[in-house]
């Protein structure tokens, strides 16, 4: 659990009360890294130094206002006094949410406002253990964690497929054992047919034996081939479809901050990687062992001091083994970041081909490739360098266990003490051991290419959702459209808030027209409706209902977006129209497209209704998306309904043409409509007006017109560029 | 009247910034005297100590600064303080070591602000390369921490970054 940090005792006695609040910082006052405390109470804001003596204090009847400064990477906590602005602390961006809290309660103690409760949100995410970040929703720390864990949540993955890794499992034994075989024959004939030169059938037998023996390799290895494909091939669908999923739970605040050409590589390598360790890994690995402990037992029953001295290198090659594990994990992820890199800016460059070739910079763009390939060569040389250079080291260290063998079991035989056959047959199952020790390099290289991406797909599917739905959802059914914000703050990076302390009470079926410069929060503002992102203080109600006490699929059903950026889904205009659902009948797919204006031209369109569009289909002009996406919205139902920018980017006519489905949408709907063209929310019954993430204007048109404020500023402007277009166009 | 298209181009001798007693950063700046003075870097990778955006408490901005070079000694050494203290920014010095337990890369470094330790979730989104052998690095607090030239660390450091780079 994140806690505060313990004030230190030393601090404690020189208080004359138990403070309202005591917070550690991590700079000092001059910048740089120390620890300095801060505490509050009634009467004094102190800050000490670590050993506990006093350096500043102010007393809180000299104080205005208090605010937290953020800057980049960390922020500064202000006291305004009489006397002018005060640094009280400084500190680092880990710590930034809890020191706007202490602004906070300076701010409200200075104005005689209602103290705020200190929320676990606010409190610095650190496992008390280690001092490591948590993540966001957790409460185990990943380094106190176990180790093995990853590994045996990819197990996990295998386990419904035990029968068929069972049977894989018995013939892999059945294999292993077979394989022993064929150097002890070798012995046999050497030593009892060959040497006696015994010209009797038995090197026939012998013979059909070792024949024998390579048949049953041959089947059970096909066999166990054929099982290893089959279940592969259903873990790599169950590990992507566990991604995808996760992917698509997580919150829009997790794409923000992510480029989302990067999952596509991510879903397929990585669980391509992991499936790679689970079927071919531990087999291969359970094979291998289950192969030198029986090597080792017939070695040491043929001769034991001739194994032991073979076996002298081995703990060499542990030593090996061990360094080179981390090295080898690191360079592979190193490698998949430069391949990660480039896909990026593949994925970059492909999607915005457009402006690529209209500003002529196809060369700086393959340069720019060229230079990502090249870190991406330079890496693979590191990586397969270091892994070819690993692998005669092996065979070396390992050879020698083998010469040592023939000197001094050649010895022995010269002396008579063993046989040739006993020898020959020796230096066969060390070089079969020999064998999968080499190859322990590349099960290090596997294995740790497989965790590595198993913790980046488990990242992704552990990220809690930022938008949780709540365990028993309040039954709404179909509401009445009342939408009410009260205090609401929210930012997308925390403390950077884009809407500050926003009231606002609509009545069902009103028409909210949100005006404002952009950046002003107006998108931000029909996020938090839709609940893409949860407030990080205050709550939006929908007829008195917290969000979040809705469950997000019943949210949803009630809300209808049309947003600027029309996205078709690679489909049928019908399907798409029925998109959220699925079940409409056709006449009922019509009368949604009729509503919004867009049935006679769908309708003149070759294949109608039919028609194919998103990525690979026909090409709709961006007013036809838009209408398509109105019906969508129409069909949807929805009691409150959200209008971003609908008629941005259209012409004169088409425009007219969405303005008059829009407003038939509208009817009876809760509406919020965001608008750059004011002309446009002339049917609203209020217009909101954004500036800088606050309200500072609510009215109707006239109301405001008549204030002579943000408003009617911003509707001069715009007559002032509509003359303009006038004039150009005349 | 100003052109408010243009950009406002502030002559340094018409400038002067102080810390006021309680330690905030302010100035006078064409005779007007602001009680606190917020600072903006225009290019905070490539140009540290030029473009500065010379802004009031209300992040309206008063102009903009070529070069802080250019301000008088008391000014610059006031500036460059409060850049330093907005742009937290710490270069590293040395990089003790760079371990990766479970899920998490942890950093140890040495800066010329002191020692300190970074937390990543993985290094791919952590860190960014803006350039030349630059590297910011950024934790999961969004503490950051800037290697100005990783190939003019010393050795321990550079044999520490050579497989994490």
């Amino acid at each position: 659990m994140p806690i505060l940090d313990q004030l230190p005792g030393a601090i404690r006695s020189a208080l004359p009360t138990e403070p309202l609040f005591s917070a550690r910082t991590d700079l000092l006052i001059d910048g740089l890294f120390g620890e300095q405390w801060l505490t509050v109470t009634e009467t004094e804001i102190t800050v000490w130094n670590e050993s506990g003596s006093p350096l500043t204090a102010i007393a809180v009847e000299e104080l205005k206002d208090a605010r937290a400064v953020s800057g980049i990477g960390g922020g500064t906590l202000l006291a305004d006094t009489a006397s002018g602005p005060v640094v009280v602390v400084r500190y680092t961006a880990a710590l930034t949410s809890i020191f706007g809290f202490a602004a906070k309660l300076l701010s409200s103690m200075a104005k005689g406002e209602e103290r705020p409760m200190l929320s676990e949100k606010e409190l610095p995410q650190q496992c008390p253990k280690c001092r490591n970040p948590l993540q966001e929703g957790t409460q185990t720390c990943p380094v106190c964690k176990n180790n093995g864990k990853v590994i045996l949540r990819m197990l996990g993955y295998a386990k419904p497929y035990k029968l068929q890794m069972a049977a894989a499992a018995i013939m892999l034994v059945i294999t292993t054992l077979v394989e022993l075989v064929p150097p002890y024959l070798t012995k046999i004939i050497l030593d009892d047919v060959l040497q006696p030169k015994d010209t009797g059938s038995k090197l026939l037998w012998i013979v059909i034996g070792l024949a024998a023996t390579s048949v049953t390799m041959a089947v059970m290895q096909t066999l166990r081939g054929l099982i290893g494909v089959w279940v592969g091939s259903k873990l790599m669908g169950d590990l992507r479809r566990d991604i995808y999923d996760a992917l698509m739970r997580l919150s829009l605040a997790f794409f923000d901050r992510r480029q989302t050409s990067q999952f596509i590589g991510r879903v397929n390598s990585d669980s391509e990687a992991m499936r790679q360790f689970m079927t071919d890994g531990i087999i291969w690995v359970t094979g291998e062992s289950l192969k030198m402990i029986a090597i080792f037992a017939i070695m040491f029953n043929l001769s034991w001091k001739l194994t032991l001295l073979a076996l002298l290198p081995m703990p060499l090659m542990v030593v090996f083994s061990l360094t080179l594990w981390p090295m080898i994990g690191r360079r592979w992820y190193q490698q998949w970041r430069s391949i990660f890199r480039l896909n990026v800016l593949v994925g970059d460059s492909l999607q915005g081909i457009r402006v690529v070739k209209a500003f002529g910079q196809e060369s700086t763009e393959i340069s720019r490739y060229q230079t990502a390939n090249q870190d991406v060569v330079r890496n693979n040389i590191r990586i397969e360098g270091l892994w070819q250079g690993m692998f005669p080291l092996f065979s070396l260290v390992a050879g020698a266990g083998t010469l040592l063998i023939w000197y001094y079991g050649g010895w022995s035989v010269l002396k008579g003490e063993i046989s040739i056959g006993l020898l020959i047959a020796l230096i066969t199952y060390l070089g079969m051991l020999l064998g999968p020790l080499q190859w322990v390099s590349q099960m290090i290289n596997w294995a740790s290419h497989a965790i590595s991406a198993a913790d980046r797909v488990f990242e992704i599917m552990d990220t809690p959702s930022e938008v949780p739905d709540t365990r028993d959802p309040a039954v709404i059914g179909r509401v009445r459209g009342a939408v009410e914000f009260s205090n609401v703050t929210y930012g997308y990076e925390k403390h950077h808030p884009v809407l500050k302390n926003i009231d606002l009470n609509v009545a069902e079926g009103e028409m909210i027209g949100l005006v404002g410069h952009s950046g002003a929060g107006k998108s931000t503002f029909i996020n938090m409706i839709c609940r893409f992102y949860d407030t990080d203080t205050g709550h939006i109600t929908i007829d008195g209902v917290d969000l979040r006490n809705i469950s997000q699929t019943d949210l949803r059903k009630q809300i209808g977006v049309v947003l600027q950026e029309t996205f078709l889904f690679d489909g049928t205009i019908a399907e798409n129209i029925a998109y959220s659902k699925p079940d409409a009948t056709p006449e009922e797919i019509m009368r949604a497209a009729k509503i919004a204006n867009a049935h006679d031209f769908i309708v003149r369109l070759p294949d109608g209704y039919d028609t194919r569009v998103g990525e690979r289909g026909h090409r709709l002009s961006g007013g036809e998306k838009q209408r398509v996406s109105i019906a969508r919205a129409i069909i949807h139902d929805p009691r409150i309904l959200i209008l971003d920018e609908a008629t941005a980017s259209v012409d004169t006519e088409t425009e007219r043409q969405i303005q008059e489905a829009i407003s038939r949408l509208v009817k009876g709907r809760t509406t919020f409509a965001i608008a750059h063209r004011l002309s446009t929310l002339r049917n609203a019954n209020r217009l909101v007006v954004l500036e800088r993430g606050k309200i500072v204007e609510v009215g109707t048109h006239e109301d405001l017109l008549e204030k002579e404020g943000i408003y009617f500023k911003l509707v001069e402007a715009q007559k002032e560029m509509s003359q303009i277009k006038g004039v150009e166009s005349a | 009247m100003k052109d408010p298209y243009e950009i406002y181009m502030l002559e340094p001798e018409r400038i002067s910034f102080s810390r006021g007693p309680g330690g905030v950063f302010q100035g006078v700046i064409d005779g007007k005297e602001y009680e606190e003075i917020i600072v903006h870097r225009a290019f905070p990778f490539l140009y540290t100590s030029q473009f500065i955006s010379v802004r009031d408490a209300k992040e309206e901005e008063i102009g903009v600064i070529r070069d802080i070079a250019e301000l008088d000694e008391e000014s610059r050494a006031e500036m460059e303080r409060e850049l330093q203290f907005r742009y937290f920014l710490p270069r590293v010095t040395r990089v003790d070591s760079v371990k990766h337990r479970t899920d998490l890369w942890i950093w140890e470094l040495q800066t010329n602000l002191g020692p300190t330790r970074l937390v990543m979730r993985n290094l791919h989104e952590h860190m960014q390369f803006p350039g030349g052998s630059r590297i910011v690095l950024t934790d999961m607090n969004g503490k950051r921490c800037e290697i100005g030239d990783w190939k003019a660390l010393d050795s321990h450091s550079r044999k520490q970054l050579r497989d994490v780079v």
